[in-house]
């Protein structure tokens, strides 16, 4: 059994000399220990209380962290009963001893006293994975969203309260580049001794804070319901408080359900744009994270979603999986799933015409074509073997000087994109004309796109 | 000899139970599979799903679920209760009222714990009553792919096929799934034996009577002069082409790439094996075409008879040219030669810079048995010639088909 090396020492003789560290100590343990978990980096607020027994005068408490990777300057103490009654006059960092601090207490109270120590450390991670599951007809979906808790710091820690911080923040230094600060020599992040450090960091850190707890996440406090996912805006982040305490033994990672909602309505969109997703159109289900679709009340972190079909036999087809990006509220969650055997795209140019043509004088008075107009028709076909109508999204990039005419109502998505959206029936096919008009060479004014009407 | 590699256990860990510690303790009941499903309908991912019978205690169960030598997708698992045994039947699990207000499922999901360097899970499950509940349990798995192939047996005439279209089936996933329903995503669902390392090839569709029309192509710019004997002629490709639509006997469903291999019925019942090719994908109403061979029968010879510079103004001009294409078909049946006319390199090769698609029009001199098609676009026009079968008589000799084609390729610089 490996010995925390995360001590905190309580030192009861306030005389302690100068030169002799320890006089007297008790190791109180641990009451309760709260982990808030950053996915947007290796880092993971701990805090704990532990009851320490105070005299009246001064009191001594030192904290050690050696062959850790705690960020020294983050280790805060304070207390949590009698506050008025205690004060925290300085924190000490002995130069002759590395990764220790000592806390000097002035206290006006004398007994037992709950006392916070928070601290930034590293080894625990979480990430979400999304589950949708569309109705045989394609209308709704089943939404589900877990958070995984990655647990690799090498020790299993029992009933911990965990909250995880969706967002980036910004760290301006690193841990390790603060315990260098102390004038430790700290291995490069890639050595082994770097990772068996930053797993004992974690590990010691979260070590039991109850010895009589269930011994191993098999025998934890049974459940007849889910833990229930807690979210709450902190300034431009959101938190997720897992509802009560959870054991996750060392090495584990343990997935549970945040996100719940039936009956997602959801858009079938077709795209066609070569330039983003290759040669055949592809096929998108869209929706958004706003209460309309029943979701909305947190953004969506990062991850991935699976997402299958209900096959209508009692069995499930798979679609597609994507990785999706932070969804804020309100905004749309889009979901590839690549080409559609049966919706067809193609695409056909033909009656070229030039003319307006320009010309350039050379010296000796000969005429050489500087300048053109060009136009072609295009007509796209769209083929729809499906049984229900598609909306059909037809974006193309021009280059050069372009004047564009249609029928159909085009708009461009920018200076030089045209965009169109179609509704092709079940089972027929539709046609897009455009006639297009390029000017080149000295007839070339511009570099865009101008739609006659 | 291997073993089963997949292997379910539900740990019955009774709330308040003294329970096992960490070491893995894997096996309180073996559930057998009562059903697979093998979905193949993505064609990147495949899907298992499979349906046990695990018995349930009142409170919580641990459901581990375990694998080796198999490429499970482990982010891809999904456990759902479907039914509870009620006699000798199942029903489906129903919505309760909870103490707390909510509803929840007869049985739930608690949570899923992941071991640490195995290849495994656990479900903390919690059943409101003791009971043996159907679960289906659904994950992709790699190296059990599909492949698609057909087999086209054609008529002595050559204007019907036969095509059976197959799907292949490759298990080296690691597994043996015994008795599997198999299903595409089209066409009939199958039940077969799968076992490890096993190729299945299993007949997906029959089209009987399938028309078939029969191309020979000729495109000088792809294939260039046949030999030096003959610098004029150039390849004569033939193909079958079938149209993917109810009217052509097919229609049921796009065409997924695949080999073809094609034979053709002989005068004694038998078969002769005339080929193979790759079959693109083919959507309803496209149309699938398949590569034969070279044909000897079917030459043509491609002569620039005129090349004409008509200046226009500094260095613009049109470049006139009429191509002229002799014919011969020393067949005993009729066929149709299709020409394809690169315009853009003939402009090239004979006019200067086309600056993009040839701006072309027809002149006078092309010949009305010309029919064009120009499904590829205006630059690369099709031309259609019938031509006869070759005289029955035995003296007579086999016409010359002769035609003409204008082309004015306009404003050239």
């Amino acid at each position: 059994m490996k010995r925390n090396t995360i001590i905190c020492v309580f030192l009861l003789t306030a005389a302690v000399a100068g030169a002799k560290n320890v006089d007297l100590v008790t190791l109180p343990g641990r009451d309760s220990v709260q982990l808030t978990i950053y996915n947007s980096e290796d880092l993971t607020l701990a805090k704990e209380t532990r009851y320490v027994t105070l005299k009246k005068g001064a009191n001594k408490l030192q904290f050690s962290w050696a062959n850790t990777l705690i960020d020294p300057s983050s280790v805060e103490l304070r207390p949590l009963d009698h506050v008025d009654e205690i004060e925290i006059a300085d924190t000490v960092f002995p130069g002759q001893k590395p990764q220790h601090l000592i806390w000097n207490i002035e206290s006006k109270f004398e007994g037992q006293v709950k006392m916070e120590v928070t601290y930034f450390t590293s080894g625990l991670t979480w990430s979400m994975d999304y589950v949708a599951i569309s109705d045989p007809d394609e209308t709704v979906l089943q939404f589900d969203g877990y958070v995984r808790v990655y647990n690799n710091s090498g020790e299993e820690y029992d009933n911990a309260e965990i909250r995880l911080i969706v967002g980036t923040i910004n760290l301006v230094e690193k841990i390790a580049d603060l315990a260098r600060r102390q004038g430790i020599p700290v291995p490069g992040p890639e050595s082994a001794l770097y990772k068996e450090m930053r797993r004992r960091t974690a590990g010691r850190a979260f070590a039991r804070a109850t010895k009589a707890a269930a011994p191993s996440a098999m025998a934890a406090p049974a459940r007849a319901e889910r833990a229930g996912i807690v979210k709450e805006g902190i300034s431009e982040y959101f938190m997720f408080t897992v509802e009560g305490s959870e054991t996750i033994p060392n090495g584990w990672s343990k997935r549970m359900q945040a996100i719940d909602v039936e009956d997602v309505e959801f858009d079938i969109v077709y795209r066609m744009r070569a330039h983003q997703y290759g040669p055949r159109p592809v096929r998108f289900f869209i929706w958004r994270n706003d209460a309309e679709h029943k979701l909305g009340d947190s953004p969506l972190p990062d991850g991935q979603v699976n997402l299958f079909r209900d096959n209508g036999d009692d069995g499930l087809s798979f679609l597609a999986r994507q990785q999706i990006r932070y969804v804020p509220i309100k905004a749309e969650i889009e979901i590839n799933l690549g080409p559609d055997d049966l919706v067809v795209y193609e695409t056909n140019r033909a009656n070229v015409k030039r003319f307006n043509f320009s010309f350039r004088r050379d010296n000796r008075g000969r005429e050489w074509v500087n300048g053109w107009d060009e136009t072609a028709h295009w007509i796209d076909t769209i083929r729809n073997y499906r049984t229900k109508p598609i909306t059909f999204e037809l974006r193309r990039i021009w280059g050069g000087d372009i004047d564009y005419d249609s029928e159909i109502e085009t708009k461009l998505f920018d200076y030089r994109t045209t965009e169109v959206t179609l509704t092709v029936a079940a089972r027929s096919k539709k046609q897009y004309p455009a006639t297009v008009t390029q000017h080149h060479g000295v007839n070339a004014k511009q570099n865009r796109v101008k739609l006659k009407r | 000899m291997r073993t089963r590699t997949l292997l379910i256990a539900a740990l019955a860990a009774a709330i308040g139970v003294s329970a096992p510690a960490f070491g893995r303790i894997k096996l309180a009941t073996l559930p057998v599979r009562e059903r697979v499903e093998i979905r193949l309908d993505n064609p990147h991912f495949t899907l298992v799903e499979e349906e046990r019978i695990v018995p349930m205690l009142k409170g919580t169960n641990m459901i581990d679920f375990s694998w080796s030598n198999t490429a499970i997708d482990k982010n891809s698992i999904q456990f759902r209760p479907i039914a509870i045994r009620q006699g000798k039947k199942f029903r489906p699990i129903k919505t309760v009222d909870r103490p707390s207000g909510a509803k929840a499922l007869e049985i739930r999901v608690i949570n899923v714990a992941y071991p640490p360097n195995e290849n495994a899970l656990v479900w903390e499950v919690y059943s409101d009553e003791p009971c043996a509940a159907k679960v289906r349990v659904s994950y992709v798995i790699a190296n059990l792919t599909r492949s698609f192939s057909y087999r086209a047996l054609a008529n002595r005439d050559e204007t019907f096929l036969t095509l059976r279209k197959y799907i292949q089936l490759r298990n080296y996933s690691g597994e043996d799934f015994g008795g599997s329903g198999v299903w595409a995503g089209f066409g009939p669902k199958f039940h077969k034996q799968i076992g490890h390392q096993e190729d299945i090839k299993i007949l997906l569709h029959k089209f009987d009577k399938v028309p078939v029309e029969k191309t020979f192509t000729f495109d000088w710019y792809t294939h260039g002069p046949l030999n030096p004997d003959k610098p004029l002629a150039s390849r004569v490709l033939m193909h079958y082409r079938l149209t993917n639509d109810e009217k052509h006997g097919l229609g049921l469903f796009p065409l997924q790439p695949g080999k073809v291999r094609i034979f053709i019925a002989d005068s004694r019942g038998g078969e002769a094996f005339l080929g193979e090719d790759w079959a693109a994908l083919t959507p309803l109403d496209d149309k699938m075409k398949l590569y034969l061979g070279e044909s000897r029968d079917v030459v043509c010879t491609r002569t620039i008879e005129s090349n004409q510079r008509i200046d226009v103004r500094g260095n613009l001009h049109h470049q006139e040219i009429v191509l002229k294409y002799e014919i011969e078909n020393f067949k005993d049946k009729p066929a149709t030669l299709q020409i394809v006319e690169q315009l853009n390199r003939l402009a090239r090769e004979y006019g200067g810079d086309p600056h993009g698609d040839v701006e072309w029009e027809h002149g006078a001199k092309t010949s009305k048995e010309i029919r064009f098609e120009f499904e590829h676009g205006g630059a690369l026009p099709m031309l259609l010639i019938d031509l006869p079968a070759r005289p029955k008589d035995k003296d007579a000799k086999v016409e010359k088909v002769v035609v003409r084609f204008h082309v004015i390729i306009k404003n050239l610089w």
